[in-house]
């Protein structure tokens, strides 16, 4: 050290000097309505530097009629490394298009691992996971379980990526759906 | 006689079919239509095997209608059969609508095992499918899905010759063909009708009570015997495994019977139960007894255990009335223990409900209590009037299990009351011990045969339930050096 430095106050005045120029600036910027230190306001405030690809908060989506599109199929459920899907079924005969639909459908944040299986794995794209990275703050372990309202409370006509074609009419009786359902893909 | 498969020697009987031989030589020939226990249709025709020929070009022919010859050389494994069954596959699913994702039988389901062995290729066809009704009641426990239907008539084959009820039919042909109940029929009326839902290889056939509420691959069977009546057939429990135990649905579902399903014993019932097997979830799942009492005030095991050893002893007439839904090991317990110091009589615990089938041509036996037999073989049988069995002087009653109302007991005398089953006559009794059940518990049953079935625990009973063979040791020891002490009441 040199006996300057070893003088000690100028180098504190030094420092209080470097600190309140980069406050000045930051102040300067913030009043003038522009953006200063890279600080997110969280959790009021998500992070806008996420991948494009980063797995967040899980959602479900939805037909045009606003029913979830999932058919508790509990493959997702099943494939989860954790084990933390739960999906309670209902079943609806009077629609023979989607007679089995999620009646509950539960994910224990608490245990994610946010791996992504589940998307993988679910045939209908029902289940996707956002870029927003969901907030993982809980009093106690039972209230960091997403539900399926929380799930689906996403609006789906901000989702470039799903094309939301009118639902198919039903055919009549007796009479075959209009082109048919194609040729199966299995 | 000596045939040969894939060019492996194998040993059939005269008169087996090549299906049959190779099954009996551990060799499994694919099939759909044909049933072990059924008449052979030949109408799915994956069953195909080439048979080599010392001169001249192989021939092709349904395993499960051909019968071996001396020398005969099949081949399952050829090319042309590899092709053929293919085909065979890419036809049967022509109009299937693959909806695995939401179908019952997935995870069980032959048809998807089949087109992932032999298939395994998207269909071929331009064509739209033809669509058919999705769910048709068959019957009030049944529904059908005619979509995913393919025909083998199994179900029509057992209600024809198994159930002889002689319900169903097939309507309509080709791709047309529906299974539909047969006009002067009433499916509804057939005791054996869920067994139709198990030998039907696709997911066409749907049980009503589990439509779509459970995946196969989430539940375990746990080998058991049906207590409904006193044939005792073996089944298979079907709950949800440990490591799928839910945690934010409802804890009930965890120890739910989901299904019940035969356990193939040719001993006692073959390959079928009746639908009284099937409907033992709602039997197992009444409400419960959980909670042991003294004259209706709550108590702990230990202290109602005590006074019941106490009662015993201090009685001059004790009758024991013994349940004949206990297990054999139970009824030892009881007769090593208790006998001595009661006079027991073996009660019917359930009695045929009204307008159930007492009797039949199949499984269903008249007495509607599973260990009857094993019981009587150790105790008298209750007398025809209760009054020869319970006579004023009696002092103490020992009730154990369900199908006594205890209106005949005298004045004056102390109750001692075991059940699973909550009901407000517990209230009364000095003691109440609330007992475990069958799903509880292991043990064996005799049935009206003599042969023993062994049944073992799905669930751990709740606390403050005792096992009623436990209990009875524990009494036992009470008494023992009570009576010996002439009743000084070391219990106390
Ligand atoms: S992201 Fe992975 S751990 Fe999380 S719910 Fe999906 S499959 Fe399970
Ligand atoms: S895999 Fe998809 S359709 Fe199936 S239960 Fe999960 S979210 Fe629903
Ligand atoms: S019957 Fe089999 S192949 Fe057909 S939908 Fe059901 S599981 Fe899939
Ligand atoms: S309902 Fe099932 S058992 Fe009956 S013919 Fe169709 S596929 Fe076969
Ligand atoms: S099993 Fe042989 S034709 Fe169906």
């Amino acid at each position: 050290m040199t006996w300057w430095e070893r003088a000690y106050l100028p180098e504190i005045l030094r420092g209080l000097g470097i600190t309140t120029g980069i406050f000045l600036r930051n102040m300067a910027k913030w009043v003038t309505g522009r953006r200063g230190a890279v600080t997110t306001y969280y959790p009021e405030e998500k992070r806008a530097d996420f991948a494009p690809r980063n797995r967040g908060k899980h959602i479900l989506t939805q037909r045009p009629d606003g029913s979830p599109q999932c058919i508790a199929c509990n493959m997702c459920a099943t494939v989860c490394p954790a084990k933390v899907i739960e999906i309670e079924a209902g079943f609806d005969a009077n629609d023979p298009q989607h007679p089995k639909y999620p009646v509950r459908f539960e994910i224990d944040y608490s245990r994610c691992v946010f791996c992504g299986l589940c998307i993988e794995a679910c045939p209908e794209d029902a289940i996707r996971m956002e870029q927003d990275v969901p907030s993982l703050v809980a009093g106690d372990r039972w209230a960091m379980w997403l539900t399926m309202d929380e799930m689906l409370t996403w609006n789906p006509k901000q989702d470039v990526a799903k094309p939301y074609p009118p639902k198919p009419a039903r055919p009549a009786p007796g009479e075959g759906a209009p082109g048919g359902r194609g040729p199966s893909t299995h | 006689m000596e045939f040969f498969i894939d060019g492996v020697p194998m040993q059939a009987e005269d008169g087996q079919t090549v299906i049959q031989a190779a099954r009996a030589n551990g060799v499994d020939i694919p099939h759909f239509c044909w049933h072990p226990e059924l008449s052979v249709p030949g109408n799915c025709r994956i069953c195909m095997v080439e048979v080599e020929q010392e001169k001249g070009d192989p021939w092709f022919d349904i395993a499960c209608n051909m019968p071996v010859t001396e020398g005969m050389r099949v081949l399952l494994h050829s090319e042309k059969i590899v092709r053929l069954r293919k085909q065979t596959m890419q036809f049967i699913t022509l109009n299937h609508p693959v909806d695995c994702g939401i179908c019952n039988k997935s995870g069980e389901c032959t048809l998807q095992d089949f087109h992932y062995a032999h298939n395994g290729q998207a269909s071929l066809s331009r064509d739209a499918k033809t669509h058919a009704t999705k769910f048709f009641p068959l019957s009030d426990r049944i529904m059908l899905d005619n979509e995913r239907c393919i025909m083998c008539t199994l179900c029509v084959r057992f209600t024809n010759e198994v159930s002889q009820s002689k319900a169903l039919c097939a309507v309509n042909r080709g791709d047309h063909a529906l299974i539909r109940p047969a006009e002067d029929a009433n499916f509804d009326n057939d005791q054996y009708s869920d067994n139709v839902i198990d030998l039907c290889p696709v997911g066409a056939l749907l049980s009503r009570q589990l439509l779509d509420h459970a995946r196969v691959w989430y539940l375990q069977p746990t080998r058991s015997v049906c207590p409904g009546c006193e044939r005792g057939c073996s089944i298979d429990i079907w709950h949800r495994k440990p490591e799928w135990a839910l945690r934010a649905l409802d804890p009930r579902l965890n120890t739910r019977i989901d299904r019940v399903t035969p356990h193939e014993n040719p001993e006692v019932n073959g390959l079928w139960v009746c639908n009284k097997a099937r409907d033992l979830a709602a039997l197992f799942e009444r409400p419960r007894a959980t909670q042991a009492t003294l004259g209706g005030a709550a108590t702990d095991l230990a202290t109602a255990t005590a006074s019941a050893a106490r009662l015993i002893a201090a009685a001059r007439h004790p009758v024991a009335l013994v349940s004949s839904w206990g297990s054999n090991e139970e009824l030892a317990a009881f007769a090593t223990a208790l006998a001595p110091h009661v006079q027991p009589f073996v009660k019917a615990d359930h009695l045929p409900l009204p307008g159930e089938v007492v009797e039949d041509h199949l499984l269903i036996k008249p007495d509607k209590n599973p260990n009857r037999r094993a019981a009587l073989a150790l105790f008298p049988a209750l007398p025809g009037t209760l009054a020869e069995a319970i006579t004023p002087q009696t002092d103490l009653v020992l009730v154990w299990g369900e199908g006594f109302d205890g209106s005949a007991v005298p004045a004056g005398a102390r109750v001692i009351r075991l059940d699973a089953y909550a009901d407000p006559v517990q209230a009364q009794a000095d003691v109440f011990i609330p007992v475990s059940i069958q799903t509880e518990r292991s043990g064996h049953y005799t049935n009206f045969a003599g042969v023993v079935s062994p049944f073992t625990a799905c669930f751990a009973p709740a606390a403050g339930i005792a096992h009623a063979e436990e209990l009875f040791r524990a009494i036992g020891l009470a008494l023992a050096p009570a009576v010996a002490g002439a009743l000084t009441g070391p219990a106390a």
